[in-house]
């Protein structure tokens, strides 16, 4: 192609987009919509990620021993555990440990005080940690063997609770998803309808083009730019507004959830171009695979 | 595609197609749904010929004219240009087809997010004109269809006797082999439509083949040109120094 021809359809596309700049302007405005639900959904997705990992990390299991068990048997079932593929972390609580835990627990001073170093009933126990929190019935498992050993073992107690949570994340991970992907397709939908419409409205344009003998790659390149465009302008815009929102919901996030929230302001300052790159990426790609797609039909004159 | 209506082809050499006439209608058929807009028409034209086509609404005139640059396709028969096949014609081949024909249309068929000069203009842009032909040319024919004073009016802001010179403008610009008018005087008043049809002639005899549907009958009788004549579909006559006979 010649470069004379480049740089007139180039031109092409620039003006129509400024003499249509009324469509133009509701295309890049809808184009910021899909753009906007497309990466709050995203956003949503990661943070309901991060939260429930946040919460199954917190999942975990004590074992407490007999006071009568010797300190090496119970090390030794510590290594034990740690060469099984799912555990993830395993540690020890001595009684001086167990003791330090049980001050800092939110009860009665006078209860505290029941318990001192040298009368401490508290177990010494081992809390476990597993990858994922359903294979901690595996560990439990392997404490059948030495249920003598054992006084009390908390997952026991905790099991519904703990199915119920893993369950409770699963579902919230599952249905974040589903409705992403029809808020998603939705706003897909709505941006191709626009994008149809404005060319629609430029129907006669086109095979007036045709018949004074423009190829339909003359034609059709145009229209491909300004798709382009509304992709570009509305991924600055909705980057633009994302930042805002992020800014100003953040730290309501962060109060409602405490310490298991993702933190979305370090997020967004930490994958600022990714985010922008991305969006510029997926509405570059929708405004013209749109175009093309609504072009195409009045391009057979 | 780049020999069509060329006098020699790609290798240097005469273009054997040159020596049949340029426009070939054999036995042309066109119906929309039940109605028949064409029966059987045969005609052919030479070229450099001046032919002008008379006839009543819906005699088939601008089907004709639809039919020549491929709007439409023949629900019989075959058309030929410079012994091509054009029902044949893939559709990336069209484009150069309809480059090396000028059409005024009746309905003028500008662009109207273009103003006068840029509608003229891209006639040449898809034809791959240079910058300094573009700047050359169009100016040039704008002023020839007096319309120099509006170069940058948009069709909207025009006349339709003025938006009926831009669109002989436009069909004009690149030089066409074959320059086909669906009714160009259509909006003009005595004078203009005398000065377009002057145009037409003098486009004419720098080797242009040109065809001329109309319903003037001053303008055919003062012509005395090829005159061929359409009722209900077909040709009723085809006369070589004609008037109008309806």
């Amino acid at each position: 192609m010649k470069i004379v021809t480049l740089e007139r359809i180039l031109k092409l596309g620039l003006t129509n987009f400024w003499r249509n700049r009324w469509l133009s302007l509701a295309a890049t405005f809808v184009m910021t919509i899909t753009l906007l639900t497309i990466s709050i959904f995203t956003i949503l997705n990661l943070v309901i990620q991060a939260t429930s990992e946040s919460v199954k990390s917190k999942i975990d299991m004590t074992v407490s021993f007999y006071d009568n068990v010797e300190e090496e048997k119970i090390q030794s079932l510590e290594t034990a555990l740690a060469t099984m593929a799912v555990v993830k972390s395993t540690h020890y609580i001595d009684k001086d440990e167990a003791l330090s835990i049980w001050q800092t627990l939110p009860i009665k001073d006078r209860t505290k005080q029941l318990v001192t170093k040298d009368s401490n009933p508290l177990p010494r126990s081992l809390q476990i940690k597993a990858y994922n929190p359903e294979d901690l019935s595996k560990v439990a498992e392997f404490f059948d063997n030495y249920k003598p050993l054992i006084s009390r073992i908390s997952y026991e107690n905790n099991k519904d609770i703990i199915q119920r949570l893993i369950n409770i994340t699963k579902f919230i991970k599952q249905i974040g998803w589903i409705i992403s992907l029809i808020f998603i397709t939705i706003s897909v939908l709505i941006i191709l309808n626009t994008i149809r419409l404005t060319i629609f409205t430029r129907k006669d344009e086109i095979e007036i083009m045709k018949l004074v003998g423009a190829s339909d790659f003359f034609v059709r390149i145009p229209f491909i730019i300004e798709g382009a465009l509304y992709g570009i302008l509305a991924s600055i815009l909705s980057t633009f507004l994302l930042y805002l929102a992020i800014h100003f919901i953040s730290p309501m996030v962060s109060s409602y959830l405490g310490t298991v929230a993702f933190d979305l302001n370090l997020f967004f300052g930490l994958n600022f171009w990714r985010i922008f790159l991305l969006q510029l990426g997926a509405g570059s790609f929708i405004g013209i695979a749109c175009s093309l797609f609504s072009a195409h039909r009045y391009l057979k004159v | 595609m780049k020999f069509f209506f060329d006098k020699k082809n790609e290798n240097g050499e005469p273009n054997k197609e040159q020596e049949g006439p340029l426009i070939e209608f054999n036995e042309v058929s066109k119906k929309y749904g039940q109605i028949i807009a064409l029966y059987k028409v045969n005609l052919k034209i030479k070229r450099g010929e001046f032919v002008c086509l008379v006839g009543p609404s819906g005699a088939g005139k601008s089907t004709v004219l639809r039919l020549l640059i491929r709007e439409e396709k023949p629900t019989k028969g075959h058309i030929a240009i410079a012994g091509r096949d054009i029902n044949r014609l893939r559709h990336k081949e069209l484009p150069f087809l309809r480059r090396k024909i000028g059409m005024v249309f009746q309905d003028y068929k500008l662009l109207p997010n273009k103003n006068v000069c840029e509608n003229v203009a891209y006639a040449l842009e898809v034809c791959d004109a240079t910058k300094g032909e573009i700047a050359h040319k169009v100016p040039k024919i704008i002023e020839l269809v007096g319309l120099a004073e509006r170069t940058n009016s948009y069709p909207k802001e025009l006349s339709g006797g003025e938006e009926q010179r831009v669109s002989i403008a436009r069909a004009l610009v690149h030089a066409p082999r074959l320059l086909i008018a669906d009714e160009p005087t259509g909006n003009l008043d005595h004078d203009n439509a005398r000065e377009i049809v002057q145009l037409l002639l003098k486009i004419n005899q720098a080797d242009t083949t040109v065809i001329l549907a109309t319903h003037n009958r001053d303008i055919v009788n003062n012509l005395r040109k090829r005159v061929v004549t359409m009722r209900e579909g077909k040709i009723i006559s085809d006369q070589m120094q004609g008037k109008y006979i309806i």
